[in-house]
Formats: C-alpha cells, sequence, structure tokens
C-alpha cells in the first residue's frame, strides 16, 4: 500500500477524519451488513440463496468482531461499564421465575413431565443450556 | 436443485452488492490513510473479503440467470 501521509497538505484526512473515526464508520457498517445478510436470509426462499446469504451473515460478523477487537486493543474503543452486582441479583431472580412459568405452562397443557418438583425444575435445566454456551 | 430466484431475492443481492461496495471503499481509504498500523492492516485484510462477497454475489446471479422466466408469472 501507498504509505505517503498527506502532512504537507494544509488539511490532512486525518485532521478531517481521525484513525477511530475512520474506523468506527467501517465497523458501524459491518454491524449494519450483518442484520441485512441475516435479514435476507431469514427471507429467502431459494435454499441456495439462504446458505449463501447465511455464510456472508457468518462471515460479516467475524471481520465485525475483529475490527471489534483491534480498536479495543488500540484504546479506541472504551469498555462498556460492567452491570451492577444489584441488577444482575434483581434480573436473575424475575428470569428465574420467567422460566419457572414458562416451565409450569408447559406442564398445564400436558407438553413436559410433571413428576418433578416445579422449584427445582429452573436448575435442572441448565444441562441442555450448556451445551448451546459451548 | 435449483429454482428460480424470486424478485425480492433478487433486490437483497444488488442492496448486498451496494452494501460490499461500499465497504471495499471505506476499507480502501482506511488502509491508505490511517496512521495506526493495526487499524491499516485490519482494513487491508478485509479488502480481500469484500471483493470475494461481491464475486459470490454476481455469481448467484448468473447461476439463477437461465432459470428466470421472461413472462411475469401467476
Amino acid at each position: 500500500m501507498n504509505q505517503q501521509q498527506s502532512q504537507q497538505q494544509p488539511v490532512s484526512i486525518q485532521t478531517l477524519l481521525p484513525d477511530h473515526d475512520m474506523a468506527y464508520t467501517v465497523l458501524a457498517d459491518l454491524k449494519r451488513v450483518v442484520r441485512e445478510y441475516a435479514t435476507a436470509a431469514t427471507e429467502s426462499s431459494c435454499q441456495q440463496i439462504r446458505q449463501m446469504f447465511t455464510q456472508l451473515t457468518n462471515d460479516t460478523l467475524r471481520m465485525q468482531g475483529d475490527l471489534y477487537n483491534v480498536m479495543q486493543q488500540q484504546g479506541m474503543y472504551s469498555t462498556a461499564s460492567p452491570a451492577l452486582r444489584q441488577e444482575v441479583d434483581k434480573q436473575l431472580q424475575q428470569q428465574q421465575q420467567t422460566q419457572q412459568k414458562a416451565q409450569q405452562h408447559l406442564q398445564q397443557i400436558g407438553l413436559a413431565g410433571g413428576q418433578q418438583n416445579q422449584q427445582f425444575q429452573a436448575y435442572q435445566q441448565p444441562q441442555s443450556q450448556q451445551q448451546y454456551q459451548q | 436443485m435449483m429454482q428460480p430466484m424470486s424478485a425480492k431475492e433478487l433486490e437483497y443481492i444488488v442492496d448486498s452488492i451496494s452494501n460490499e461496495d461500499l465497504l471495499l471503499k471505506q476499507c480502501g481509504v482506511v488502509a491508505t490513510s490511517a496512521t495506526n498500523q493495526a487499524i491499516k492492516q485490519t482494513c487491508h485484510q478485509m479488502i480481500n473479503m469484500h471483493q470475494q462477497h461481491i464475486q459470490t454475489l454476481v455469481q448467484s446471479i448468473q447461476q439463477h440467470q437461465q432459470m428466470a422466466p421472461s413472462q411475469p408469472q401467476n
């Protein structure tokens, strides 16, 4: 690539658009394109075209992730602030209830084995969840 | 078995080529003008990917060219 910089010109491209802004415009577009590819995949009826859009979604998602990592390593992206413990505790409790109610609902309509104590079902489900996380 | 592409699929493909074309050019600007070497290199590498994507998208139109009806259906 051409290494020549425009330092001698009165207004360099660096002044017009600093590195982090330039990188951010690419990152923002990659994010947008990932969404468009995913939408296109869901709305394709031809199997080959659906496969193509699925592949393009994955490729673009990977590029977006790579660029994000580089930007973060270069200090161009401040790390997101962590969720507070209090909020995590609260949400965990609420969402476990949601999960439990969904389980109860399935039992009521006869779609889940109802012998186990309902309170413990939420804790036994993670066996299958772990498979998805790994 | 290949089926004809829908009008909607064709539109998505055409929009996608515009997107890839824009990304290709943006990456070209970053690859030539950024001072940060890591950013420069990452965008340089992405240029190849966007070129490949454009090629894939254009080929998909080509592959469906013969199957496309010349009269509106139904």
